[in-house]
C-alpha cells in the first residue's frame, strides 16, 4: 500500500497528521480520495457530508478528510479546519466557468486563522479531459504566486487515471514532515 | 466495525488513557446518569448488557453500511448495507427483539486472522440536528483479553449528512496459540461500539465474531 509507505517516512513523534480535501462540487475530491487506495471509482455520487480515511501505523494516524463541496455545504467547512496540517484544494481544470468562484473560495480559506499553519497542495484535476487548462494556467488564474502565507504546490493530475496523485500527496506529507517532524 | 486484533500494550489510547486509573465495572456504569468516554475506556471486559437505551440516540444517527476489505489484494471480504428505503416496521409484534438493530454477528474463515492490512468502513447518516463532538470508541475482546481499542473523533457532523470512515490498520501478528483458540471458540471474540456526542453516551452497538467458517463442526 503506497500510502502506508509514505507514512512510514514519518517518525512517530506526533499521533496524528490531518489532511483536509476541499474544493467546489464536482472537482473530483472523492474520486481522488478513493483512488489513493485503489478503490472502485465507477459509482461516485455527490458527497453530502464527509469521507474519512484513517491509516493506522504503529499508533500513529494519517487522517484524510474529504468534505462535500456543494454550495449549501461550504458554510460547514469551518467545522473541519481545526488541527489541519495539510489542505488539498481540488480544481476541475476543465470547468472554466467556475474558476473565479474557485479562486475566491480558495483565497477565503487562506485567510482562516485555523488553517494558517497548513501546507497547501492544489490538485489541477481532470488534466486528461479535452480542453482542460494546464496546471500553469490554473496557477495564474488562481493567483497562487501571491500566496506568501502557506507553503504551496500545484500538481496537474487525473483522478481517473491516477496520474500524479501520489506525487502530490507525497509532497504534502514531506512538507508537513519537514515542519513538524524530523525525517528519517 | 473493525474486526481487529492487536496486543494491548501496543495500543496507544488504551495505554495513555487507562494509566493510573482503576477499572470500572459494568454495574458501576449502569448506575450513572451519563456515561463518558473515560468510563468505557476503564472497562476491562465486554459488557453483558447495553449501556444506554436506543432512545438515547436523539440525533437519529443511523449506521447504513459496514465493509471490510483486504488492502493487500484489494478484495472486499464483507459488506452489508441497509437499503435506503428500508422502513422498519414492527407493528404490534411484541416478540421483536428491541436490540435487533444493535447487534451484528460476523462469520469469517480462519484465513481472516492471517490478514496483514485491513480496511474497515462504516457509513452513517445524521438527522436534522447538527452533531457536535461525535466520537466512537470500539473495544474488541477475546474472552477477557482486550485485543484492540479503536478511538476516533469525528467531531462535527452536518445535519442530514451521509458520512463514511474507513479505518485502515495493520494486523499485528498473533501467536499461533491465540489464533487457534479464537478459531476453536466461535463468538467468544466480541466487540462493544460506543458512540458519544459531547462526551455523553448516545449509542451502544455490539458484535461477535467466529473464525471457523468453512470448517466442519464436531
Amino acid at each position: 500500500m503506497v500510502l502506508l509507505k509514505i507514512l512510514k517516512k514519518l517518525k512517530q513523534k506526533e499521533k496524528e497528521v490531518r489532511i483536509l480535501m476541499l474544493g467546489l462540487d464536482n472537482a473530483g475530491k472523492t474520486t481522488i480520495w478513493k483512488k489513493f487506495n485503489g478503490e472502485d471509482i465507477n459509482t461516485i455520487s455527490p458527497t453530502l457530508g464527509f469521507n474519512i480515511k484513517s491509516l493506522d501505523h504503529k499508533g500513529f494516524q494519517l487522517n484524510i478528510w474529504d468534505v462535500g463541496g456543494q454550495k449549501s455545504l461550504r458554510s460547514y467547512w469551518r467545522n473541519y479546519f481545526e488541527s489541519t496540517d495539510g489542505l488539498v484544494w481540488v480544481v476541475d481544470s476543465a470547468d472554466k466557468m467556475r474558476l473565479d468562484d474557485c479562486k475566491s473560495e480558495l483565497h477565503k480559506l487562506l485567510q482562516e486563522e485555523r488553517l494558517a499553519g497548513a501546507t497547501l497542495l492544489v490538485f489541477a484535476n481532470k488534466c486528461d479531459l479535452p480542453g482542460a487548462l494546464t496546471a500553469e494556467e490554473i496557477k495564474s488564474i488562481l493567483n497562487l504566486d501571491d500566496i506568501k502565507t502557506h507553503h504551496w504546490q500545484i500538481v496537474g493530475c487525473s483522478a481517473v487515471t491516477g496520474e500524479h496523485l501520489l506525487e502530490g500527496i507525497d509532497w504534502v506529507i514531506n512538507d508537513i514532515a519537514a515542519r513538524i517532524f524530523t525525517l528519517d | 466495525m473493525t474486526s481487529v486484533v492487536s496486543k494491548p500494550n501496543e495500543n496507544f489510547y488504551h495505554q495513555s488513557k487507562s494509566k493510573g486509573e482503576s477499572t470500572l465495572t459494568e454495574e458501576q456504569l449502569l448506575k450513572k446518569d451519563a456515561i463518558t468516554p473515560e468510563d468505557v475506556l476503564r472497562l476491562n471486559k465486554i459488557t453483558e448488557s447495553y449501556l444506554c437505551n436506543p432512545e438515547a440516540n436523539v440525533y437519529e444517527i443511523d449506521f447504513t453500511r459496514f465493509k471490510i476489505r483486504d488492502m493487500e489484494t484489494n478484495t472486499v471480504l464483507f459488506e452489508i448495507a441497509k437499503p435506503a428505503d428500508l422502513v422498519e416496521v414492527y407493528d404490534n409484534n411484541d416478540d421483536v427483539d428491541p436490540n435487533a438493530g444493535r447487534f451484528v454477528r460476523y462469520q469469517f474463515t480462519p484465513q481472516f486472522l492471517r490478514l496483514k492490512i485491513v480496511g474497515a468502513t462504516v457509513e452513517f447518516t445524521v438527522g436534522s440536528k447538527p452533531v457536535e463532538n461525535f466520537r466512537m470508541i470500539e473495544r474488541h475482546f477475546f474472552r477477557d483479553r482486550l485485543l484492540k481499542t479503536f478511538d476516533f473523533e469525528f467531531g462535527f457532523c452536518i445535519p442530514h449528512s451521509r458520512n463514511t470512515c474507513e479505518h485502515i490498520y495493520e494486523f499485528p501478528p498473533l501467536t499461533k496459540e491465540l489464533i487457534n483458540e479464537m478459531i476453536a471458540n466461535p463468538f467468544e471474540t466480541r466487540s462493544d461500539s460506543f458512540y458519544f456526542v459531547d462526551d455523553k453516551l448516545i449509542m451502544h452497538n455490539k458484535a461477535d465474531y467466529a473464525y471457523n467458517g468453512g470448517l466442519s463442526c464436531n
